[in-house]
């Protein structure tokens, strides 16, 4: 039997970069949260510029849990499944904010209204075949005030490019019309962003230092950024990285209105019968808990987000909760890999630094060329960016230079391991009929409920703008000097750390698991946070535009109160 | 908390420089970091196996007139420390590729591995690299896996077994982690000056 607790007014699912966001404006707002997280805190000490425990056997994290629950993926809906082989979710208070790349982006105007631009451009012909784009029920101007909050509450570093419609080259020119600066600077460039950005004026484009949370300076009482070169997948030994750990979580503590449960892995979100929900049962130290709750924020990851809900079966929702629709697991989309990387005939040291250090070019992101003719829609963000490690350098890709092994790999990698480099391309996903996350039918995690699984097919209009991404960055570097120059396969996506969709948000009941505000069309007093109400990916990391959307569900819950809670 | 006066006297005015004089911590603890072997790390092979296993990983990443190679960077310590602790599910597997490339050589050479002149070995181990050593379905995996294990002995922290003295990051110039990095440290075309400190030690382990 479940220990029944004390009933609070907002039960919180994870306390990562969305939950982590949320509980600040609850908490000032008055409301009693219980914050239920699966992992722990983690010590800023314990993070350490170790290549093999963060990167090779990420173990980063402050309990297992995770890898016990690592979706499978299949490439066709009769396909082989395989197992991912690590868990994108991190389980400790400020989740996978802890060690990722804390790049921290606005999407475009174009990317909240990409079917209708589209339509209105290339006409209906171009849309993706099989897709299930749609323009998102707010737009860009109604989440611009909430990016601003994150930027201010959470830490970004950058450089605008357009404030209120004044563009200013120092930032991205084509950036959405933000209302004010960044609060702090963007990060430093090194060596050879400034280089590559110095290179890509010469080819008339427009190269920036992208937004991050990470302090470049002193900010809310923590340092700037040491750049010592370990902070993917590695947390920051400073906390100069703004995890919601060290910003927002320990703001909403001082209110004495969070209470954190830790190690607390939810099992289900409770419903009554009249249909709206009741709280969450959860383990803790082998026991199981009852956490009433008036209403439930599920703010997990993308995949276990609809993985708890398919699980939450209940009488008013045999199909699992809020999913009386089939719509939970529904356009779920992933940002594809496609790397390009490069050979200098001299050092670049890109050793030191952080991924966000980086140079960034948008001329080929988005909607911002004419893409008459190409045969896809959407576009690639490029950033060459600095930070390497060792075991990563020597594992270097030998441009058909050089054998693997042997003498003359020695000889090779001594010459050119501080010579290469590799650039992160993110290229506009959508949506689409057959690419979906259900529960898998056989593999289940050590509590015997079955993990989830992804299928994920490659689409054409993705692998051509991935492509042509990668074409306009091999000729980035071919311009700086590199000697040769190598883009990664174009696979379908498998488990990633960028994952959208799956309770999307929208207006029609039928076919949206979320509103225009987060909370569910069907179990009205649960919210959904995350990536997973997502409708477009942009060419952009998720992060800041998942924790805008989740300071806006909490506002909202917050002014609507007493109809929400009932 | 570490112990300062062991840094040296640039980390220490770098640090300075970067801000770090807030940090309360810097992680970089001891030139010689306590050893991490778990127990029974100098029991995964016998001594037949060992002399596999050198005798591959000496190959694959020789010592030469370019400076040492994966044995004198304690590769085959880590690797043993890894199969006796972390990777310990993998232990099995391991040792059935090590037994496999045994097993292979005495069929195409007519003897062990280990006994092979270096020309000998290197035509096996290419042979497993291109996948078409006849009757060892898996070679390119265990070729695989025997290199990564070996570039992760030459080129993790020492804290783990391998990287002897730091010659592993000596052989692709990595510079060693730091507590904070100064702009000129990440300038293009400059020599960094090595820092050799392992970023782990026996206060501060897993």
């Amino acid at each position: 039997m479940a220990i029944n607790l004390k009933p609070v007014d907002v039960a919180v699912i994870g306390l990562g970069a969305a939950g982590g966001v949320a509980v600040l404006p609850l908490a000032r707002a008055g409301l009693k949260i219980a914050g239920i997280e699966a992992g722990t805190w983690m010590d800023p000490h314990s993070f350490k510029p170790d290549e093999l425990h963060n990167n090779v056997r990420g173990l980063l994290t402050s309990v297992p849990k995770a890898n016990r629950e690592v979706p499978t993926v299949r490439n066709s809906p009769s396909g082989v499944v395989r197992r991912g082989s690590i868990h994108p979710m991190m389980n400790a208070v400020g989740g996978t904010s802890i060690h990722y790349w804390a790049q921290s982006w606005r999407l475009k105007v174009w990317d909240f209204k990409v079917r209708s631009e589209v339509i209105k451009r290339y006409g209906a012909g171009a849309l993706p075949k099989g897709s299930t784009l749609e323009d998102w029920p707010v737009d860009y101007d109604e989440l611009e005030p909430y990016y601003d909050t994150i930027e201010h509450e959470v830490g970004v570093s950058g450089k605008a490019g357009n404030i209120q419609g004044k563009l200013d080259p120092g930032g991205n020119v084509f950036e959405a019309p933000r209302q004010r600066e960044y609060p702090m600077p963007p990060l430093r460039g090194s060596g050879f962003t400034d280089h590559m950005a110095e290179t890509a004026k010469q080819l008339g484009w427009h190269p920036f230092r992208p937004p991050a949370a990470i302090n470049s300076q002193e900010y809310q009482g923590r340092p700037g950024c040491a750049y010592h070169g370990y902070c993917n997948r590695g947390g920051c030994h400073i906390s100069a990285k703004n995890s919601t750990a060290v910003t927002t979580i320990p703001a909403a503590m001082k209110t004495k209105n969070l209470t954190i449960f830790d190690h607390a892995q939810v099992t289900r979100i409770v419903a009554a019968d009249d249909g709206r929900v009741a709280g969450v049962t959860y383990i803790k130290d082998g026991r199981e808990y009852f956490q009433p709750a008036k209403v439930v924020l599920l703010a997990s990851y993308t995949y276990e987000n609809s993985r708890l809900l398919l699980l939450s079966k209940s009488k008013p929702y045999p199909k699992g909760l809020s999913n009386n629709h089939g719509q939970v697991g529904r356009h779920y989309f992933a940002h594809y890999q496609s790397g390009v990387s490069a050979l200098f005939p001299y050092d670049i040291n890109v050793w030191y630094g952080t991924p966000a250090q980086a140079a960034a070019v948008d001329d080929w992101a988005d909607d911002n060329y004419d893409h008459s003719g190409l045969g896809f829609i959407g576009g690639t963000s490029l950033q060459p960016h600095t930070e390497m490690h060792p075991i990563e350098a020597a594992s270097m890709n030998t441009f058909d230079l050089a054998p693997t092994w042997g003498s003359a790999w020695k000889s090779f990698v001594r010459v050119n391991a501080a010579r290469w480099v590799s650039a992160y391309l993110q290229t506009s996903t959508f949506p689409y009929e057959d690419i979906y996350l259900d529960l898998d039918s056989e593999v289940k995690d050590p509590l015997g409920d079955p993990v989830c699984r992804v299928t994920s097919l490659l689409k054409d209009n993705e692998r051509l703008a991935c492509e042509y991404g990668q074409k306009k960055m091999q000729e980035w570097f071919q311009a700086a000097g590199a000697v040769s120059t190598a883009r990664a396969p174009i696979g379908p996506p498998g488990v990633s750390t960028h994952a959208y969709g799956g309770t999307r948000m929208g207006d029609n009941p039928e076919t949206h698991v979320v509103d225009r505000w987060g909370f569910s069309h069907e179990a009205p007093n649960l919210g959904v946070l995350g990536a997973s109400v997502m409708g477009t990916s942009g060419a952009r990391n998720p992060t800041q535009t998942s924790q805008a959307l989740a300071w806006r569900t909490a506002e909202h819950l917050v002014k609507s109160w007493k109809s929400i809670a009932g | 908390m570490p112990e300062h006066d062991q840094e040296s006297p640039r980390l220490s005015r770098r640090s300075l420089i970067a801000g770090a004089a807030l940090v309360p911590v810097a992680a970089l603890t001891s030139a010689v970091p306590a050893p991490a072997a778990p127990a029974g790390a100098q029991t995964v092979f016998s001594p037949s196996e060992r002399r596999t296993l050198e005798a591959f990983v000496g190959r694959l990443v020789p010592s030469d007139e370019l400076g040492p190679g994966a044995l004198e960077c304690g590769a085959i310590n880590y690797i043993e420390q890894a199969l006796a602790g972390a990777l310990a599910d993998e232990k099995a597997s391991f040792l059935q590729g090590l037994a496999e490339v045994d097993t292979y050589a005495r069929k195409v050479q007519d003897a062990g591995f280990a006994e092979l002149p270096p020309e000998k070995r290197d035509g096996i181990i290419a042979a497993m690299e291109q996948g078409t050593a006849a009757n060892f379905p898996n070679a390119r995996a265990v070729f695989a896996r025997f290199r990564r294990l070996t570039l992760e002995g030459m080129f993790s922290d020492p804290y783990y077994g391998g990287n002897t003295d730091f010659r592993g990051w000596e052989v692709i110039r990595y510079p060693g982690p730091r507590v904070a990095v100064a702009p000129e440290d990440q300038q293009m075309k400059v020599a960094i000056q090595p820092y050799r400190r392992s970023a782990l030690g026996a206060n501060n382990g897993h």
